[in-house]
């Protein structure tokens, strides 16, 4: 039967509720005699912590708890929510610090009456530092004599590797060898509402409940209680509507430590991060350090490709032990080659701890290869189309990141798509080969003023440069089979048809509720208005669900959610089968209606087969539920197109246009496609050209703290948009979905930076690609594209 | 702890509040209006646009006081006798909604502009809501709204 929900540009289900203000999230909700908490955090570095004085806070009016390091319960825990076991989760943090070991790291925190007074008590708390010598970068991290974080002895706290075949060899049968050095940059999610809202009770009957704006339910409350030493069952997590995850809430922020003052309490407490504290101690995007060598044929076969990556970890370990495999599987699934070598290493550093950021490696990764793709296209000579073309894993083809076949590939419609929305033929190449040569360029630099050889572009000025630029990518459907991907779905039908879906969903504003409700619509033959799914997910009322991570949530959790709504209409057939007369085989359902295919007189409602089995011969409901993984995690496809101009003289980028063509399964609602991606291209475009925060040298602090100083796109600095949506549909996700949350901005920057090369003749080696950057580049100053070895045999 | 009287959604209210309070913190924590969201506190994102006069301001920068004798208005205000206003549709219908954090202020921001011009163009829309930052959409969908938005208003108007 043709679909007719899924494929819809539904409205969002919860929308009136967000446009009228109503919606309430975590900072909206009231308790009587709520307190409000508030963290002092150390400014230094690292520092012993001789003393803590907190009498003073302690005798003002209106506190109700200070707490430090001692009242904590002493237990080591790790912020992360990876479902073990796919993944080490290192405890190597208390609550509250008891060695200080970045700027911001909570040292000591109160619950007051109001926010007036709980800020006037961390002003009355005294704290005795001992400062200790710091290392901000994970390369002098790891250098010995290097300042150690931890008593583990070391500061490197993981490493993995993976290989394939004998890239030494490889490199032997290399025509071309090209190795160079990528740096990018520590860059924050963002939210609009801030990560780190948590409301906590512990009431009088022993149970914990917190309300957090969290990507991951049911990985807070184990999180939860695995800090405070309570058993799981007395922890309820309660999400209501989340401003926006993004990976800043996929692990816990502040819950234990809200948890932790209300315990103490016995009151209600809301935690509230401010803008200064999100950028002083949440999780960020990991820095990272690639070195990659590629050995390529002449024809652009690649025969070798090796990646060294030193990952910033931060002061804490989090994610880390285990992010270098993400890394690592990016890298080695883009692209065909057998023989590949990767080894990544994490490694503590005195800032604050990197996370989860939508892409999760694979921004980092991605820009360095694509990036350096573009440069082996040039030097080969060869349209960096082609490149991709020849090179990329496509359907039936092994994926080295599972190691399974690819169930579907839409790239080759994507590339050529996006090429003629960009006007790739036409423009690729112009802005150096029409005219006199490139503009600048380290390989002629020296002459001062890199405009005089360029190729006017606009309106005659002689120093603004337009070019385009492409890169591609492969990213993810879900994190298996590394990570475990549970997810679990009730759907429950109604004596009137309608059908309630019970689901631990986790949307921070992705509409994946909404879709969720289109896949039981769907799969049961209800209206859409028919479906019902409560936006505020109780851990308490719904079976385990992983969460919102790794773009999972319609793959992995619209597979159990469209599994459980099968159930409930394999059920519904079979009692309309027996009520009129027909073999289940002949019954089809639509709008709320069953009917029998060879006989139009046979039919009945679904309202009435609800009402007949809870009410006539069967007395029971019916509950279809199903608590299962997908069965795949296939790859999903996209390129980008990029035309920008450069001005010569100050640096500056201007991004006319961005295309992304991606190879999401199928849409099962366009509208919701395009806005993850559109959304996704905002944060792209942020790393691509303004967003970056550098810990001073000197102090350790971070030298942006606020939207002020961290700049963050408005409606006014974005390009023109045009998202095309390919449907190569999977054979394992629901109704052919495949993922879609975090692929939107990965390749991004790659491609912005692949545009300027071909508008100026320079390759950027390093993110931001701020203008003094850029013309560093220009002026091919030393250091301005790193190492860059090109061994031509 | 002084008294203040405020003129919020045509409502007139008498509140204590202390003489640092922002606007926003009275709307949200003393008259429970929380459709104001707090994102930066700093001025930087506009998640907690309201209108004042009818021209949006950031009700964290603005303390309380200085909202004394103006007309507030805040999303609260918008939706008339249980209809929702024409810009509140829009939005629902362009999916300019993603996690709705930004969406009050954003909607006002659009209110104060579609209220001076009636049928904005892309620039003076992009413009007009320059001070809300928004994580989710990229913008492509909000702006879709807004211009819609004005045509329906317009389209009214003209009827
Ligand atoms: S909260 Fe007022 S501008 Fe951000
Ligand atoms: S919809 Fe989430 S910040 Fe705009």
């Amino acid at each position: 039967m043709a679909l007719s929900i899924v494929g819809k540009r539904a409205i969002r289900l919860e929308a009136p509720e967000k446009v009228t203000g109503s919606a309430a999230f975590v900072a909206d909700l009231k308790l009587p005699g709520l307190l409000v908490g508030k963290v002092l955090r150390s400014p230094h570095p690292h520092a012993r912590i001789l003393n803590i004085d907190t009498s003073r806070a302690r005798a003002l009016a209106g506190v109700k708890t200070v707490v430090t390091f001692t009242d904590t319960p002493g237990i080591k825990y790790n912020a992360a929510a990876h479902p073990a076991p796919g993944s080490v989760l290192l405890r190597d943090q208390y609550l509250l610090a008891d060695t200080a070991r970045y700027v911001g790291d909570p040292v000591a925190a109160v619950a007051a009456v109001d926010e007036d007074t709980a800020a006037e008590a961390l002003d009355l708390i005294r704290v005795d530092y001992q400062p200790l010598p710091f290392v901000l970068e994970a390369e002098a991290a790891m250098a010995p004599g290097a300042p150690l974080l931890h008593d583990s002895g070391r500061n490197i706290v993981g490493r993995v590797e993976f290989t394939l075949g004998d890239v030494e060899d490889g490199f032997r049968e290399a025509d071309h060898i090209f190795e160079h050095r990528y740096r990018t940059s520590k860059v924050f999610p963002c939210s609009v509402e801030p990560p780190g809202v948590t409301m906590a009770r512990a009431d009088w009957s022993g149970r914990l409940t917190v309300w957090s704006s969290t990507q991951m339910p049911h990985q807070i409350r184990r999180i939860v209680a695995g800090a405070l030493g309570v058993p799981q069952g007395k922890v309820r997590v309660i999400k209501p509507y989340v401003g926006g995850g993004f990976g800043s809430r996929l692990g816990a922020v502040n819950e234990p430590l809200c948890a932790l003052l209300a315990m103490r309490t016995q009151k209600p407490v809301r935690l509230a991060y401010s803008i200064e504290e999100t950028f002083l101690g949440t999780e960020s995007r990991h820095p990272i350090d690639l070195t990659l060598r590629t050995g390529v044929k002449a024809d652009g076969t690649l025969t070798a490709r090796r990646l060294d990556a030193i990952l910033n970890a931060g002061a804490y370990a989090t994610h880390s032990v285990s992010f270098a495999s993400p890394v690592g599987n990016w890298f080695r699934g883009m692209y065909k080659c057998p023989n590949y070598r990767y080894e990544g290493i994490a490694v503590y550093t005195n800032t604050s701890p990197s996370g989860a950021f939508r892409g999760y490696g694979n921004p980092q990764v991605n820009f360095a290869v694509e990036s350096q793709m573009d440069e082996i296209a040039e030097h080969l000579g060869l349209d960096p189309l082609t490149l991709r073309e020849k090179n990329h894993p496509c359907m039936g083809d092994i994926w080295e990141r599972t190691k399974w076949p690819i169930e579907s590939c839409g790239l080759e419609e994507a590339l050529s798509l996006g090429a003629a929305e960009i006007g790739w033929r036409e423009k690729r190449g112009k802005s150096r080969d029409g005219g006199k040569g490139r503009a600048g360029g380290g390989s002629s630099s020296g002459t001062g003023d890199a405009s005089s050889t360029g190729n006017a572009v606009r309106g005659g000025d002689a120093f603004r440069h337009r070019g385009v630029g492409m890169a591609y990518m492969l990213h993810c459907s879900c994190g298996r089979p590394a990570l475990h991907e549970l997810s679990t779905a009730m759907v429950k039908m109604n004596e009137d048809g309608s059908a309630n879906l019970l689901y631990a969903g986790a949307d921070s504003g992705q509409g994946s509720l909404t879709v969720m409700a289109q896949i039981v619509a769907e799969t049961v033959g209800i209206p859409l208005e028919q479906v019902q799914i409560d936006p505020v997910t109780d851990t308490d009322l719904t079976g385990f669900e992983v969460g919102s991570h790794a773009s999972r949530q319609i793959y992995a959790g619209g597979n159990a959610v469209r599994r459980a709504a099968l159930a409930a209409r394999h059920e519904i057939v079979a009692l309309a089968a027996d009520i009129v007369g027909a073999a289940p085989g002949d019954l089809e359902i639509a709008d709320g209606v069953i009917r029998s295919t060879s006989d139009e007189q046979k039919q009945v409602t679904v309202a009435e087969i609800c009402r007949e089995a809870l009410f006539g011969s069967r007395r029971r409901q019916i509950i279809g539920m199903v608590s299962e993984e997908p069965e795949g995690n296939p790859p999903v496809y996209a390129a980008q197109f990029a035309e920008v101009e450069v001005d010569t003289r100050t640096g500056a980028v201007e991004v006319l246009k961005l295309v992304a063509a991606h190879d999401v399964g199928v849409a099962i609602n366009p509208a919701n496609v395009e806005g993850q991606i559109e959304g996704a291209l905002q944060q792209g475009l942020g790393y691509a050209l303004t967003e970056e925060v550098v810990h001073q040298p000197a102090t350790g602090r971070p030298g942006a703290s606020n939207l002020g100083e961290y700049k963050v796109l408005t409606a006014k600095d974005m390009p023109e948009i045009k998202v095309i949506i390919v449907e190569a549909a999977s054979r394992t996700g629901p109704y052919g979905a495949k993922g879609v949350g975090e692929s939107g901005l990965v390749p991004t920057a790659a491609a912005i930076g692949n545009a300027i090369y071909d508008a100026v003749g320079v390759h950027l080696d390093s993110l931001p690609f701020t203008p003094s950057r850029v013309l560093a580049a220009l002026k091919g100053e030393a250091g301005a594209k790193g190492a860059v070895i090109t061994v031509k045999k | 702890m002084r008294k203040i009287a405020l003129n919020v959604n045509d409502e007139e209210y008498s509140v204590e509040a202390k003489p640092h309070h922002s606007l926003l913190h009275v709307l949200r924590e003393q008259l429970g209006l929380t459709g104001a969201k707090e994102g930066c506190g700093e001025g930087h994102c506009g998640a907690c646009t309201v209108l004042l006069d009818g021209r949006p301001v950031n009700s964290c920068l603005l303390l309380a006081v200085e909202a004394e004798g103006a007309r507030v208005t805040t999303i609260e205000g918008l939706a008339e006798g249980g209809r929702l206003h024409p810009i509140q549709e829009a939005f629902i219908n362009q999916g300019a909604v993603q996690c709705g954090y930004c969406t009050p202020g954003m909607i006002l921001s659009a209110k104060a502009l579609l209220d001076e011009i009636p049928d904005p163009g892309e620039k003076e829309i992009r413009e007009a809501i320059s001070g809300n930052l928004c994580r989710c959409t990229g913008y492509v969908k909000i702006v879709e709204a807004i211009r819609a938005a004005g045509k329906a208003l317009a389209a009214t108007r003209g009827a």
